[in-house]
């Protein structure tokens, strides 16, 4: 609360702070409506699979994987609960040998870590697979888990399920329409928690990955990190739906848990609209409430999803809630004027190289770095020594080996052989995101924006590293993860408006034009702080007015300390910003020395031009 | 002896995932794209052969045309109105959930246009084991000899004309590089048309072939569809014979399971042969590995 005026975040209005008094409606149902069937048969399941909607979010949304597996979390989380808690008067003549009758809650502390380790198992092949070849994975994983609860009958009593004793606190009934209040509370806690992950650097990272995941390395996030941690997370979730899901009824039995639950609430999120509450929220609901509307298509409900489904696939991309959105944010604004004018104001006193970290030593030095793919041989045997605070070109006709040059350095391949040192750290053997949390920057020459985000999120994936939030924090969206938020936003907005592009903050990534885009990259590059900034041919493309701008950008990060290396085929470009250029003609090194040495020796005029007696005479000028 | 007849089921059971798996592989090798769907076109491929030769006692050859043709005109629909479309979306996997969208769609049509119920089908070469080896020897339905051969004749028809004709080689460059196939004048749509009719058109025949050893029902592909999925993903998905090898890793040791462990446990094994695969060869068996340019 007292944290608004003084950093300049603006507040929101009354009436938006006072909304949240709304999620205290659905509570007033059980006490106002006596229906068994509605309450606690179609808003109890609505509540439970809305959770498990919002857990496949975590990883078809915001990673961008398709699992068709959840179930067997879902499963996990149930089948711990059911088992865990039920009383053996009910299940007289099953398998189960052993009835440990733990209380509800602590059963279902068990099953969410349990589906949470169940996650973490899968968050591995997530890494080496993506697509239908992870997809098929999920599929597998599910079916095993399926199997086993069909199967361990001493466990699980087979197919002929477990049943449980109807929730009780004191002398008070929690079964029936009274368990809306046990799983109602669940539900809110949890997606609240998830959109805040969802909105904070946590779910730009997810959104960076899913978009481009080696431009998300090279602003120092960990793939492998994040990855994991949202399949733990969506599992953890799953699990607890499960766990809810097995009092609902006070039954569970295997064939709930089938890989056709998996489809299904696949269709059901991608209905309502990906990473958005709202959308989980309107699947699930028209999941489980159309064949009550429609009883004569109680037979062919899954064809009408069906068909559905491929409806909103093809007409609204963003879901039913997309479309929500949209029409929301014609008629009740969007809040984005108040808050690009607080922005502007609280940017305007900021210093973009302020945290700029003092490094010793020289900014890289390449010694014998060789780069081969199977026999052919990309880079050959490259040193070169750049001196802190520089720009060096790198210049070389067409496969020369530049761009192989720039993705040795940042670790997205591995060198052959050879040693990379920066700043006094031997860097050649970390991984791309630990190269950038190091301080080395780049640009992509085939732009890496993350196109799904706007200008802004762009730049505030470049600061991920400067968050220091965890994720509890993040999740229950304390005062200090706010106002690290808010500091991170003006600090980018600051960044946009170094390059110029601070009118398109609120631009999405992919409708900016070329020339917006390329310096989109240069602000994010700066965002992570770098001491070394690649430019991957940041004027190709560009009009001459625009490639002027670039130079002017350039200097201005010279002049603030940051080593550059300005890989480029514009040479008016490269002559008049390097201080010294590197030539490179077939993975070698040529020439190195000042712009105007290098433009006279035949040795780089023999490489670009050929070697023919006019091309010399054209050297001697 | 009993474990030579499993053995022997295992294989014919295989084959009809390679069958399927090829099917998969068809239609990745032109668009990268799977057809999710194909589970569900095996199972028309098997009701429609029920319906006609049991049914309607329409000769056997005349059963088979018509799959063909219900398999290859489902394989144009389902590339018109699910994955062309979804190839618009800038979300990169919504072909994957169109796909599955159609599948559900065609198993959930056949059991309310259809029949929910279970079908016995008699095989067109009769549904007397012959014995090999005397009394205790194994039973060899000719139906499972005819999975095995027709199987096989297929793919390796399919390979043959894959690189001896010319519609064989624009297939090639088209799953090498659309763009440059185009600028070479082959109609790459028309490619990937035609490789959606031939997949499905081959997982119908599928559905007739393994009809007359299981049960023709509205489910029958669902399962079936999930595990020559998985046969063509651990053969590797650029891999045309791969599938072979997939489809006999998931058929074997389902029947081995069966036999020496549970039948209940009997999918298990291939899955988590699938699993621990993926983990040390991202692409199969037999896929290629690709590097990826920045």
């Amino acid at each position: 609360m007292s944290d608004g005026p003084q950093n300049g975040e603006p507040r929101p209005p009354l009436a938006r702070r006072l909304t949240p008094l709304l999620l205290l409606l659905p509570l007033l149902v059980p006490l106002l409506v006596e229906n068994q069937y509605y309450v606690h048969g179609i808003l109890g399941r609505i509540l439970v699979y809305t959770l498990l909607v919002a857990s496949l979010d975590l990883v078809v949304g915001y990673i961008g994987d398709v699992s068709i597996g959840h179930a067997g979390f879902f499963a996990i989380g149930a089948y711990t609960v059911a088992v865990l808690t039920a009383p053996p008067a009910l299940n007289g003549d099953s398998a189960i040998a052993f009835f440990p009758q733990w209380p509800f809650l602590v059963a279902l502390a068990l099953g969410v870590a349990l589906s949470a380790i169940a996650g973490f198992v899968l968050g591995f092949p997530a890494l080496r697979s993506s697509g239908p070849y992870l997809a098929v994975i999920t599929i597998a994983y599910g079916l095993i888990i399926f199997t086993f609860i069909n199967e361990q009958e001493a466990w699980t009593n087979g197919t002929k399920g477990v049943t449980l004793a109807p929730l009780r606190l004191g002398g008070v009934s929690l079964g029936g329409n009274n368990y809306i209040f046990v799983v109602y509370p669940f539900l809110v806690a949890v997606l609240w928690a998830l959109r805040n992950i969802g909105k904070s650097f946590w779910g730009r990272a997810f959104e960076a990955i899913k978009n481009s995941a080696v431009a998300a390395a090279c602003t120092g996030i960990s793939r492998a990190y994040y990855k994991v941690s949202a399949f733990v997370l969506s599992a953890a979730v799953a699990g607890l739906a499960g766990g809810l899901f097995s009092q609902l009824d006070s039954y569970v039995a295997p064939n709930t848990f089938s890989y056709n639950l998996s489809v299904e609430f696949l269709i059901a999120l991608i209905f309502g609209g990906t990473r958005s509450i709202l959308g989980n929220l309107i699947g699930v609901t028209i999941f489980v409430f159309l064949p009550d509307l429609f009883t004569a298509f109680a037979d062919s409900r899954l064809m009408v999803y069906g068909i559905l489904l491929l409806v909103v696939l093809f007409f609204l991309p963003d879901g039913v809630a997309g479309v929500l959105r949209s029409l929301w944010g014609r008629l009740a604004g969007t809040g984005l004027a108040r808050e690009r004018h607080a922005l502007a104001a609280a940017a305007s006193h900021v210093d973009v190289f302020a945290s700029a970290t003092a490094r010793q030593g020289d900014a890289l030095v390449l010694e014998g770095v060789t780069m081969r793919f199977g026999g052919l041989t990309a880079v050959n045997d490259l040193s070169l020594t750049i001196p802190r605070g520089s720009v060096r070109g790198l210049i070389g006709p067409n496969g020369s080996g530049k761009s192989t040059t720039v993705n040795v350095l940042t670790g997205v391949y591995q060198q052959t052989a050879g040693r990379i040192t920066s700043f006094g750290h031997d860097v050649g053997s970390l991984t791309t995101a630990q190269r950038a949390r190091f301080g080395l920057a780049r640009t992509f020459q085939n732009l890496q924006l993350f196109q799904d985000l706007t200008a802004l999120q762009n730049v505030l994936v470049g600061l991920h590293q400067s968050f220091r939030s965890n994720l509890y924090q993040v999740a229950l969206w304390t005062p200090a993860a706010r106002r690290e938020e808010w500091g991170a936003k003006v600090r980018a907005y600051a960044l946009l408006r170094f390059v110029g592009l601070e009118s398109q903050a609120f631009e999405k990534a992919s409708n900016l034009s070329y020339g917006q885009a390329r310096l989109l990259e240069i602000a994010r590059a700066l965002a992570v702080s770098p001491g070394l900034l690649l430019l991957d041919e940041p004027a190709a493309g560009l009009t001459s007015a625009e490639i002027e701008a670039i130079n002017a950008i350039v200097r201005r990060i010279k002049a603030a300390g940051i080593t550059v290396l300005l890989i480029e085929h514009h040479m008016e470009m490269v002559m008049a910003i390097s201080d010294e250029v590197t030539v490179l003609d077939f993975g070698r090194k040529i020439a190195e020395g000042s712009p105007g040495a290098v433009q006279a020796d035949p040795a780089v005029i023999e490489a670009y031009l050929g070697k023919h007696p006019t091309a010399i005479g054209a050297g001697a000028q | 002896m009993q474990t030579l007849q499993l053995l022997w089921a295992g294989i014919a059971q295989g084959m009809i995932y390679a069958l399927v798996a090829f099917g998969y592989n068809i239609t990745f090798s032109t668009s990268k794209i799977l057809n999710f769907s194909l589970g569900n076109v095996l199972m028309l491929g098997g009701v429609t052969g029920f319906v006609l030769y049991m049914t309607r006692g329409v000769p056997f050859a005349g059963a088979l045309a018509g799959v063909i043709a219900v398999g290859a005109v489902g394989g144009v629909l389902v590339q018109k109105l699910a994955v062309e479309p979804s190839l618009r979306k800038k979300s990169q996997h919504a072909w994957i959930l169109a796909t599955l969208a159609v599948g559900i769609v065609l198993r959930n049509g056949a059991e309310v246009f259809w029949s929910t119920d279970d079908f016995k089908m008699r095989s067109p070469l009769g549904d007397a084991p012959l014995r090999v080896g005397g009394a205790g020897g194994i039973g060899i339905y000719p139906q499972e000899i005819l999975i095995i051969l027709v199987s096989l004749a297929i793919v390796m028809t399919v390979e043959m004309l894959k690189s001896r004709t010319l519609l064989g080689k624009a297939v090639m460059a088209v799953s090498e590089d659309k763009e440059t196939a185009s600028l070479m004048g082959i109609d790459q749509k028309r490619v990937i048309l035609f490789s959606f009719s031939l997949s499905a058109a081959i997982a119908a025949v599928g559905g007739l072939l393994v009809a007359p050893i299981t049960l023709v029902s509205a489910t029958m592909g669902t399962v079936l569809g999930v595990k020559a999925y998985s046969a063509s993903i651990i053969g590797g998905l650029e891999s045309g014979y791969g599938t072979i090898a997939g489809g006999l890793i998931i058929g074997l040791s389902e029947s081995l399971t069966a036999r020496f462990v549970s039948t209940g446990y009997k999918d298990v094994p291939g899955f988590l042969f699938l699993i621990v695969l993926l983990l040390v060869k991202p692409s199969g068996l037999f896929g290629k590995r690709t590097i990826r340019k920045v």
